[in-house]
């Protein structure tokens, strides 16, 4: 298990962050997923195989962009 | 407007972060948080959108209230058209953009509804052209200037809910001077190494975390521990990054850089609670995630009621139109969010950190609050407490201090403490006896100072000392003996005493109606000496380390427990706890332990963090609260049709305002 933390842009409001985390918890390696769009930031637990990849393309299937990933 | 970035992504390996290149426009802007960027372009949007739904308003006003009809009908549409056009498909081009991608990917947010509001009312202008139609495109204007006004005074205002800690971030030290080849140079804070000495000037900042090893002064740690009086510092005392030394130099040796720094620990904390959830919000939640596809459905249906019972495709048009633009997920989703963002914020300033979300919800319903004896309610350093007898004390003091100054034990070393810095006597045949104490020689008298069994045996006779030496026992003091050539000067007692501020804070939470209760694994004298100094009535000795936490799962049992102590020790305490209250040093602070964690070792922090936790909790209920009841009152009211939907639209904006404000509004309580 492993955390990591996103920086999204593009949300301003809270069905944002709720689409950006709805989006990321449809990817099977990621076990818990909270986005605030206070933060701009997405905090992640994933399984150790996750690809940064897979992570990217699901922020931007719900509109997003992430701008930096960022491993604790 | 967001342009499209590379998929590619950078692999930053040393920082353990990858950068994503960003949008160019952002990109200008990286050092300033995203905020700063945000509210710029709002700001913008406003300005240029107002340009020209003011003179929409005034046109739409004087044809309204005056019937005046200065052009021929169509001409004025035209010319709508063409001044709602800037505002809703240039300074709303990213809301329209947004919101209909939703449309085609299933991922609704707030910009749906406003722009399926705004598209509708637009193009009703166009229609109105051929067809029989009432024509809303100022009216689409309006309602996307009124938006784009009301988002800009929402991220200004969540901009203030996160001012502590932008603060923090800024708080850091951006150069360091250290000493290199014996040489004073000035380096930035990244260059800095473990082990660098740095060399810190009156008034300025530590630049990072390390241990004095030359210089005397007093340092400003208020900025971390939120403690206004400055600390003294010398060689051997941790000093903290960011805190501002204040008047001598220090020579310091660099111990954490970078992401260990205890700066570093407290914004990663803070990052993180402000991230998570509270139990309550999970409500608020749900609603929000399928608010707006219920909303749009909705607003479908209500057109269609409309339309089916009174044949009026202009009135169906204007009433769904309202029921777009009202909703407001917004506010639910803000409620929670903003205002946990403002008590965190609000606690790290004090530094009072709250981990979890969780904690400020769980904390209502605490009944006990259990405290950890050793380092927690006292000092964890024992101190001299008496010295008997007083007539003699300068020279007793004076005679043991010289003997014990050659010790390292923590007793020799309260003892010397407590005779300051005055001149030591010169002391021969220095020994320590294991266990017992120790002896030497002053100008040749034989100098003996250690517990009942070194007197015992060196057949040095307590006679008369007896009595008193029992009754600081009885207090849970430890005695020192002091004697001169086998005969007793007198005693020294020795406690761990109480911090000064726990009678204080101990004393508000009985009043508050919690029971406090002292937990240790001292001898119950001992204990019961110290609860009854600091007002606590409930004891718990004689308790093994690794037995804390069955204690409190015992006391769980009769309601919610919180367990006050200090990380490294307590941990698995603290975990068992309903709410876990880790105390910091100042300059450590265990992370993983404790749900809040106080960065300076005080109890006064306790019940501050309980009332802050307390008043951050009624205003998330109130936000709450607003949230729903603005949604229940206000979407009804609009599909019934009785509210215009630019009104709608200012409704809307002022709700989610509102919840923002509100939560800014905790800033104000006495904490």
């Amino acid at each position: 298990m492993k955390k990591i933390k996103l920086e999204i842009s593009g949300m301003h409001c809270a069905s944002c962050a709720s689409n950006v985390e709805r989006s990321l918890k449809k990817i099977p390696a990621v076990k818990k997923a909270s986005v605030s769009v206070l933060l701009n930031k997405g905090m992640l637990e994933c399984e150790e195989n996750i690809s940064e990849e897979e992570l990217v393309k699901a922020v931007k299937r719900a509109g997003y962009n992430v701008r930096k990933i960022i491993y604790d | 407007m967001i342009k499209k970035h590379e998929h590619h992504i950078e692999h930053v390996h040393d920082a353990s972060q990858s950068e994503i290149p960003e949008n160019p426009e952002y990109a200008h802007h990286h050092d300033t948080p995203i905020e700063n960027w945000e509210i710029t372009q709002w700001k913008r949007k406003v300005i240029g959108s107002w340009l020209f739904a003011v003179p929409i308003a005034i046109f739409m006003i004087i044809t309204r209230f005056f019937m005046m009809d200065i052009l021929p009908e169509n001409i004025m549409i035209i010319i709508l058209l063409i001044v709602s056009f800037p505002v809703v498909f240039i300074f709303g081009w990213t809301t329209i953009k947004g919101g209909m991608r939703g449309f085609f990917t299933f991922y609704f947010n707030m910009d749906s509804l406003i722009a399926l509001g705004t598209l509708v009312a637009y193009f009703t202008g166009i229609f109105s052209l051929f067809f029989e139609i009432q024509d809303y495109s100022g009216i689409s204007a309006m309602i996307m200037a009124f938006y784009i006004t009301g988002k800009y005074v929402e991220v200004k205002a969540r901009g203030r809910a996160s001012q502590e800690i932008r603060k923090l971030l800024k708080l850091g030290a951006k150069k360091a001077r250290v000493l290199r080849n014996g040489q004073e140079i000035e380096i930035s804070i990244e260059e800095v190494a473990v082990g660098d000495v740095m060399v810190i000037k009156p008034g300025e900042k530590i630049p990072t975390d390390g241990i004095v090893i030359k210089g005397e002064s007093a340092v400003n740690e208020s900025m971390i521990t939120g403690e206004s009086l400055p600390v003294d510092k010398k060689k051997g005392s941790n000093v903290t990054g960011a805190t501002i030394n204040q008047d001598g130099i220090l020579y310091v040796r660099a111990t954490k850089i970078g992401k260990d720094t205890f700066l570093s620990h407290i914004i990663q904390l803070v990052e993180e609670a402000q991230g998570s959830k509270v139990p309550i919000q999970v409500l608020a939640d749900k609603i929000t995630s399928i608010f707006v596809p219920a909303v749009l459905i909705l607003a479908v249906l209500t057109f269609g009621g409309w339309f089916y019972f009174t044949q009026n495709l202009s009135r169906a048009f204007s009433v769904a139109i309202s029921v777009l633009v009202i909703a407001c997920p917004c506010a639910l989703g803000l409620a929670t969010p903003t205002a946990l963002m403002v008590g965190s914020g609000m606690g790290a300033k004090r530094g009072i950190l709250i981990r979890k979300g969780e904690a400020i919800q769980t904390i209502r319903e605490v009944k006990f609050v259990v405290f950890d004896k050793t380092g927690t309610i006292t000092k964890g350093l024992p101190e001299v407490t008496n010295i008997y007898p007083e007539r003699m004390e300068s020279y007793i003091l004076e005679t043991a201090a010289s003997v014990e100054n050659l010790s390292e034990h923590p007793i020799a070393k309260a003892i010397v403490e407590k005779y300051g810095k005055r001149k030591l006597k010169s002391v021969k045949n220095f020994k320590i006896l294991r266990g017992r104490g120790v002896e030497g020689k002053i100008s040749n008298k034989k100098i003996t100072i250690g517990n009942r069994t070194l007197m015992n045996e060196e057949k040095i006779s307590l006679d008369k000392f007896e009595s008193i030496i029992n009754q600081f026992e009885r207090e849970g003091k430890t005695t020192m003996i002091v004697a001169e050539n086998k005969k007793v000067l007198g005693v020294i007692a020795v406690a761990d005493t109480p911090k000064e501020d726990s009678v204080k804070a101990i004393n508000a939470l009985n009043m508050q109606g919690y029971r406090t209760i002292m937990i240790t694994g001292d001898n119950e004298t001992t204990a019961r000496a110290i609860a009854k100094e600091v007002g606590i009535v409930e004891v718990i000795a004689n308790v093994l380390p690794e037995d804390k936490a069955r204690k409190i799962k015992e006391l769980q049992r009769k309601g919610m427990t919180a367990f006050v102590g200090d990380g490294i020790n307590d941990a698995p305490a603290l975990k068992q706890s309903n709410v876990g209250i880790a105390m910091g040093t100042g300059t450590d602070i265990a992370i993983e332990s404790g749900d809040i964690v106080l960065a300076r070792g005080n109890l006064r922090g306790v019940v501050a963090a309980i009332n802050l936790s307390k008043e951050t909790f009624k205003k998330i209920k109130q936000n709450l609260f607003w949230a729903f009841a603005y949604n229940m009152v206000a979407v009804p009211l609009a599909v019934a049709g009785v509210l215009h939907p630019v009104i709608a639209e200012i409704a809307m904006a002022l709700s989610s305002i509102t919840v923002v404000t509100n939560a800014n509004l905790l800033r104000k309580k006495k904490i």
